[in-house]
């Protein structure tokens, strides 16, 4: 009783604490009450424009279909965790909060992140009298999970707003090979990790299978896929287990291909993009034993958004059922290295016999010539 | 300079082509070996490799127009075709002759002519290596060159694995074609007589000697 009686008063001093804190906690507005107003679309109000000092006016309507699908929602994170400058709404006014909200700053979660910018190109810019915001990139009530997005979307939504890739890399063999394959910020940052995800492609379609097609093809769950695919239980698809997978797609009708792409492990660094230090050594990446392919996966999406990282080994980027991907000496199939040193072999052990012999011969060939004359 | 003893059989495009497509050969084998094996060879930095491989690679397939319409338009294209009747006759021969008959000082089977440049085999293997080999290297060399302009053709044929096996597999093929080549080049009356032939166009015949003259007097040669 004395133990129920000093938990009860523990439980009520932290209650009293954490309210005390964080008063916005105690009266926490729910997203729908923002939404009764946001979900207007001619919801907008006049601004004035930084640059340009010229009236404008700005939208304030929020998609609440795309915000519930935003990784900012999925997380639980609510509109006034972001406006934290909204403490109450008071419906007895016509507007129940505040006229002029402050910016929000992303680095007060994101505090990694912020540091990583504060060192890298976009943060220079700000000495020529540029201010490059976060959601300049991310957007702000829309920001998807992109862990396991491809790079075209990856790329589209960021760099590829501002940036012509084909305006600075003249220097670049194949440019459109490494602009399909290869995401900006695994030379941009890098020391940022790199991963190669691998997505299904329909041979005959062309077009991407999606997670939840793939596992309604193979007739099983999510958490059924690596037990199935996985005969030696040791986490990683290995290359018989990959060809395994393959017949068993083949069997349901699928004749699929794998698309890869070489993308960043979205972690801070990822946003220490810095002048002149872009890697530039081709070497980096067409060597045999190049790290960069070292981790392969093959990304699984659930419908929630959360991801599943099935680890694959590099071996299977050598084999012909990756027949789509392939990388200049990095993933070069040994096997060609095999066939050609025979090649080369024959072609100069013929050589080398027929020289052998031919010098040994000399005699029979002068005495030939001496009883002809 | 008294070409009395001598026969014209390789006309001055020919040459010109031949040694355009020698050093091109030369050099796409150094720089694609460089290419395929950047982690074992240093001979020049891989950015470096891969564009003097696609210049040379280019040149060489200019070069290759360019005697494909000169041996059209001649109609010397003929000497590549081999007469079904009598090929395999003749090659067999001109085979035992490299295998057997040379060492004992058999005369060669085949007697050079402008209209008849090349033995059985020969013309067999050049026939194969001009038409087939050399323009398939040529196609998948182009389309490595640009993967994603010619995706759509690339994964019609299999995929870029698939590209990039013929032409390492014929690159293989075509570096050992070039030891042989040039091995075979001194079976000639003389260890350089090809060789001359093909700077001078004239293939030497008033003079033989044996090599084994010719290494105890090489002025001879």
């Amino acid at each position: 009783m004395k133990k129920m009686t000093k938990l009860l008063f523990t439980l009520g001093l932290a209650t009293l604490f954490t309210y005390t804190i964080n008063p916005a906690s105690s009266f926490a507005i729910e997203n729908s009450e923002c939404l009764e107003c946001h979900s207007d679309e001619s919801l907008t109000k006049e601004s004035t424009d930084n640059i340009l000092k010229s009236d404008i006016t700005v939208n304030l309507y929020v998609d609440e279909e795309k915000f519930n699908h935003s990784v900012h929602n999925i997380n639980g994170i609510t509109c006034v965790d972001c406006h934290s400058d909204i403490e109450e709404l008071n419906y007895d006014d016509d507007l129940p909060h505040k006229e002029y909200l402050e910016s929000v700053c992303c680095a007060n979660c994101h505090e990694e992140e912020g540091e990583a910018f504060k060192n890298s190109v976009h943060m220079e810019i700000l000495q020529k009298g540029i201010t490059m915001t976060c959601y300049a990139c991310h957007g702000y009530h829309y920001v998807m999970p992109m862990e396991a997005a491809l790079l075209a979307e990856r790329e589209n939504n960021y760099c590829l707003k501002c940036h012509n890739p084909y305006q600075y890399h003249e220097w670049l063999p194949a440019q459109e090979s490494h602009f399909a394959f290869v995401e900006c910020i695994v030379c941009h940052a890098p020391e940022v990790s790199q991963q190669i995800h691998l997505n299904f492609v329909d041979l005959v379609t062309n077009k991407l299978y999606q997670s939840d097609e793939i596992i309604d093809i193979l007739g099983i769950n999510y958490n059924e896929f690596m037990p199935m695919i996985d005969a030696n239980e040791d986490g990683k698809i290995n290359q018989q287990e990959f060809d395994s997978l393959i017949l068993m797609l083949r069997q349901k009708n699928v004749y699929a291909r794998f698309h890869a792409e070489l993308v960043a492990v979205l972690q801070p660094d990822a946003h220490q993009v810095k002048r002149g230090m872009a890697e530039k050594t081709c070497e980096k990446c067409h060597m045999a034993d190049s790290p960069y392919f070292d981790a392969v996966f093959l990304l699984l999406t659930h419908e929630d958004g959360t991801v599943d990282h099935h680890e694959v080994e590099r071996d299977v980027l050598e084999s012909y059922n990756m027949s789509h991907f392939y990388l200049m000496t990095g993933t070069r199939v040994k096997l060609l290295d095999k066939i050609g040193f025979l090649l080369l072999a024959g072609g100069a052990f013929v050589v080398m016999a027929h020289f052998t012999v031919r010098i040994l011969t000399i005699p029979v060939r002068r005495k030939r010539k001496e009883d002809k004359e | 300079m008294n070409h009395d003893n001598q026969i014209y059989v390789h006309p001055a495009p020919v040459r010109i082509w031949h040694w355009i497509n020698a050093f091109g050969f030369i050099i796409l084998i150094f720089t694609g070996f460089q290419i395929r094996y950047a982690d074992i060879l240093n001979l020049l930095p891989l950015q470096n490799a891969i564009t003097v491989h696609n210049y040379v690679g280019f040149a060489v397939i200019f070069n290759y127009f360019l005697w494909l319409i000169y041996y059209i338009g001649s109609g010397k294209i003929r000497i590549y075709i081999p007469d079904l009747r009598t090929f395999v006759s003749k090659a067999i021969k001109q085979m035992k002759y490299y295998g057997y008959g040379y060492f004992k000082g058999d005369p060669n089977p085949h007697a050079m002519t402008p209209e008849n440049k090349f033995n059985a085999p020969q013309q067999k293997a050049y026939l194969a290596i001009m038409l087939i080999l050399l323009p398939a290297q040529m196609i998948s060399g182009v389309f490595l060159w640009k993967i994603k302009g010619y995706q759509d053709y690339i994964n019609i044929l299999g995929g870029i694995k698939v590209i990039d096996t013929i032409h390492v597999l014929l690159f293989f093929i075509f570096t050992s074609f070039i030891f042989v080549h040039c091995y075979l080049a001194t079976l000639g009356h003389t260890p350089t007589a090809h060789f001359k032939a093909m700077f001078t166009g004239f293939e030497d015949h008033h003079e033989e000697h044996d090599e084994e003259e010719i290494l105890e007097n090489p002025q001879l040669n």
